[in-house]
């Protein structure tokens, strides 16, 4: 089959599927939109199995997918042993090492909390220290009024977290800084994510949306 | 055009218009489709005549040749994708990849731009060779560090002469000068924030307080709504963080848990996460330990259920929410839970502990809309608070909104209080000691009287109300705290007695105020006042600006004293008062703690270790989780705070002087 036909028909199908997915999600299980006509309960049924089905498929091939890249890596990193690559070699001994401690000792997960949980609450601890060394550098970087107007916001929400009456002024600016900016910035986030996702979704099922490598 | 990768190329595009891309000779199954008209398009809108195709980068290249068939690699499959032809590509896709082409150019004015990545990403400098043709890029170091790292990542072979990533990364210098204030910086961050928990004198800032300030809609909402459940009731709850977000969401994650197995229903816990299912698991085994007795122990499948895993994300949880009989047959291990519930609406709450704000969106967008009805109460960290705020402002069916762990100390004091402590006595009837507390008699009439005798009669059928004749003689309590009166407070003269009048304020502030350990905002609050609520005056401090006052549980606290209204009036009438307010407060909440043990009751009670508790019983609390650490580590996020303040304030100022001097010399020099 030929480049163009290839692409042709898969964005053939993308908006096939897509259309029937948003179809079914929309008027499935719904029998108001129908009025009270009898066999509506079932018209509503009917039209939400499409839906249903397309998603339970997505969320097979997800979760197969992960199988297929647990596999994907165990196989790359036993190719990478026979360069010698000790990190490989760790990462093999740990992950058969987790499976023996799990199917040994009848499902105990402790190493979860013994191991990954103490890491990665560390490397979250980390990226508090980093914020801050970042925070006192930025008149370095950027010595200029929107450089000093970051610091001084910064200063002023820090300042209004800590829990101390003496700044209760301070408090003030804070919470107004929480409330107006930083809330207007969240929602004019959502709503430029959720055109976003229309316009994207969109272009897809039109098939515009293709990398132009194909 | 040179065949190897060359910055130029983009600087300055090939005079003549290159050869359009062939495709290789494979054969075609298929003849080709006939491509559409053309829209005509716009005047003026540029369109690049043509564009060379990039040549392979050399180490692409390399890698390409040097993989096989049985060891293809990603740089092989890459190099063997075929890029679609350029004439396939509409006016939309040429102009994306004519503006990408052009941003690939470093120019001047970039270097100056990449803020606070220069550090990392070195802008690559041009080398001159000698005969004046710019045909070359000097990496540096530390860039060939990075390609090195990234050759050993994707597989690649070490060149023969040059140096490895490894080697080139264990000659840097360890230690350099520029590192210093950064070490210095770091070092005092962590010194202030490990002091509070080498000793107890480290203990800046107030703790929260033990109840919602009435501003709190959201969080009061969401005590209220757990504490309603009952043994019939099902709680969803979308246990959405992993082990990173540990630290700060596991305690609340154990609170919920707990208060919602305390009032004996029973939690449904699923994940569009694999390890938080894992994790969960684990909080709930870290409670089941925190409980002595093993009756009192949670079994899993009895009461309480973790389900399967949502995979897909956003997709995962959509099929919750149209799919939720079939999510909540199976459990996390692959076993029937048994449980036959046809859809959310069947739940009585739903619980997010949400690490992320992505987290908040996909529940609110994905779940609430098939919930009907059911309500959301969300907690998160401090890191989404943001914008779940948004969503809990703008969704009727989110209830509430817990974050991070200052609201964790006020909801573990809140549960704390309301369940662990009996009414509290009053001073002149119980005077209560150190270690123990009784409830005192409680003389109820009329109303409050049927409503006691209702609740009794439920809760204790006939064998047991021997055991409980009346509301006097309930269980012992857990000790309360002791109180030291602070040294410094001047006492006011004694005359009043022999006048039978005694000096009392009376709440002015229609806030609620704290009355404190101490005289002043750094001590430990000991309970709530509201306006109206009026209390003797035992001393006051120096300059009078705190008060202190005998509570009705006979201890001493302090209160601000422009928050009162100071006056006298006769002992009697203050008696008189206090006694019909304590009677009512206890009345009510002997009721509301009796009518906790009824709903308790009802299958299988969690909080005490015989069905029918009798005086002398040890109350085991299934809330009773160890917090000594919990103050330590609020002061801990105080001091951690105060210390990258100072650190963000003096490194500015210094950087922003520092700034100014240059500025000041180039001026000069010009």
């Amino acid at each position: 089959m030929g480049r163009g036909s290839r692409v042709g028909m898969s964005a053939f199908v993308a908006f096939i599927v897509g259309v029937a997915a948003i179809l079914s999600l929309l008027l499935g299980d719904n029998p108001a939109l129908f009025g009270e006509q009898p066999g509506s309960d079932e018209l509503a049924r009917r039209l939400a199995l499409p839906g249903d089905a397309l998603l339970r498929l997505v969320v097979i091939i997800v979760a197969v997918s992960i199988v297929i890249g647990i596999a994907n890596l165990l196989f790359a990193h036993i190719g990478r042993l026979a360069q010698r690559k000790f990190t490989s070699a760790v990462l093999l001994a740990s992950f058969g090492f987790t499976i023996y401690w799990y199917v040994t000792r009848q499902g105990d997960t402790s190493l979860l909390e013994a191991v990954q949980v103490p890491i990665e609450s560390s490397l979250a601890a980390l990226l508090f220290l980093s914020l801050a060394q970042g925070g006192a550098r930025v008149m370095q970087k950027r010595a200029d009024i929107w450089g000093m107007l970051f610091v001084v916001v910064v200063l002023v929400v820090l300042l209004g977290s800590l829990p101390l009456a003496e700044l209760a002024p301070v408090k003030t600016w804070s919470d107004w800084l929480m409330a107006v900016p930083v809330s207007a910035g969240a929602r004019a986030l959502l709503l430029g994510m959720a055109l976003g996702a229309i316009v994207a979704g969109a272009r897809a099922l039109l098939g515009q949306d293709r990398s132009y490598r194909g | 055009m040179s065949e190897e990768f060359n910055w130029l190329d983009y600087a300055e595009p090939a005079e003549s218009a290159p050869e359009p891309p062939q495709r290789s000779g494979r054969r075609r199954f298929l003849p080709r489709l006939p491509s559409l008209p053309r829209l005509p398009r716009l005047p003026g809108r540029p369109i690049m005549p043509g564009l060379p195709r990039l040549p392979m980068p050399a180490l692409l290249r390399r890698r390409r040749a040097e993989a096989t068939l049985e060891q293809p690699s990603a740089t092989d499959l890459l190099g063997g994708h075929d890029e679609r032809p350029l004439d396939e590509l509409d006016d939309r896709l040429l102009s994306l990849r004519e503006r990408s082409v052009a941003s690939a150019q470093p120019s001047a004015e970039s270097r100056q731009e990449l803020y606070d990545v220069d550090d990392v990403l070195v802008t690559p400098e041009i080398l001159e060779k000698p005969g004046g043709v710019i045909s070359a890029v000097a990496l540096s170091k530390a860039q060939q560090q990075q390609i090195e790292l990234l050759r050993d990542i994707v597989g690649g072979a070490p060149q023969a002469n040059e140096p490895s990533g490894r080697r080139l990364l264990r000659a840097a210098p360890l230690f350099s000068l520029s590192a210093v204030p950064r070490i210095i910086g770091t070092g005092i961050i962590l010194l202030m924030v490990s002091l509070p928990f080498v000793s107890p004198d480290f203990a800046e800032g107030e703790r929260p307080p033990s109840d919602f300030d009435e501003d709190r809609h959201g969080a009061i909402a969401v005590y209220n709504l757990l504490d309603n459940l009952s043994t019939a009731d099902f709680v969803l709850i979308g246990f959405e963080y992993g082990p990173t977000a540990a630290g700060e969401l596991d305690p609340l994650a154990d609170l919920l848990i707990r208060h919602i197995v305390a009032q004996g229903a029973k939690p449904l816990i699923v994940s569009s996460k694999p390890i938080a299912i894992v994790h969960a698991q684990n909080i709930i085994r870290e409670i089941n330990r925190s409980v002595a007795s093993a009756e009192l122990r949670l079994e899993r499948g009895s009461d309480y259920h973790i389900l399967r895993y949502l995979p897909g994300g956003s997709l995962g949880l959509r099929e919750l929410s149209e799919n939720f009989a079939d999510v909540v047959r199976v459990s996390a291990k692959g076993e029937l839970t048994g449980l036959v519930i046809k859809s959310l609406s069947e739940m009585s709450l739903i619980v997010l502990l949400a690490e992320y704000a992505e987290d908040m969106r996909n529940w609110a967008e994905q779940v609430m809309p098939e919930a009907d009805g059911t309500r959301l109460l969300a907690a998160t960290g401090y890191a989404a608070a943001p914008i779940a705020q948004v969503y809990a402002d703008a969704m009727d069916e989110i209830a509430g909104l817990l974050v991070g762990y200052r609201d964790v100390y006020t909801y573990g004091e809140k549960l704390a209080f309301n369940f662990g402590e009996l009414p509290q006595a009053q001073p002149e009837v119980a005077p209560a000691s150190p270690e123990t507390a009784t409830v005192p008699p409680v003389e109820t009439t009329g109303e409050q009287a049927a409503q006691l005798e209702r609740v009794l009669s439920t809760a204790f059928p006939s064998p047991t109300k021997t055991v409980l004749p009346t509301a006097t003689s309930l269980p012992t309590t857990t000790p309360l705290p002791t109180v030291t009166s602070p040294p410094t407070a001047t006492h006011l003269p004694t005359a009043t007695a022999t006048l039978e009048t005694i000096r009392i304020v009376e709440v002015i502030s229609p806030q609620q105020v704290r009355i404190r350990r101490g005289p002043t905002t750094a001590d430990d609050i000991l309970q709530l006042a509201r306006a109206g609520d009026s209390f003797e005056v035992t001393g006051a401090n120096g300059d009078e600006s705190w008060y202190r006052i005998a509570l009705s549980n006979g201890l001493d606290g302090w209160i601000a004293a422009f928050l009162v209204e100071e006056r006298m009036v006769t002992a009697a009438e203050f008696r008189s008062g206090q006694a019909s307010a304590s009677a009512n407060l206890a009345d009510e909440r002997v009721i509301l703690w009796l009518e906790s043990i009824v709903s308790l009751g009802k299958t299988r009670p969690r909080f005490y270790q015989s069905d029918s508790p009798a005086p002398g019983d040890e109350l085991e609390y299934i809330w009773m989780r160890d917090r000594s650490q919990e103050a330590p580590r609020l002061h801990a996020m105080t001091f951690g705070t105060l210390a990258a303040i100072l650190l963000i304030a003096v490194g500015n100022v210094f950087y922003a002087l520092a700034a100014l001097r240059r500025r000041g010399r180039e001026a000069q020099s010009e």
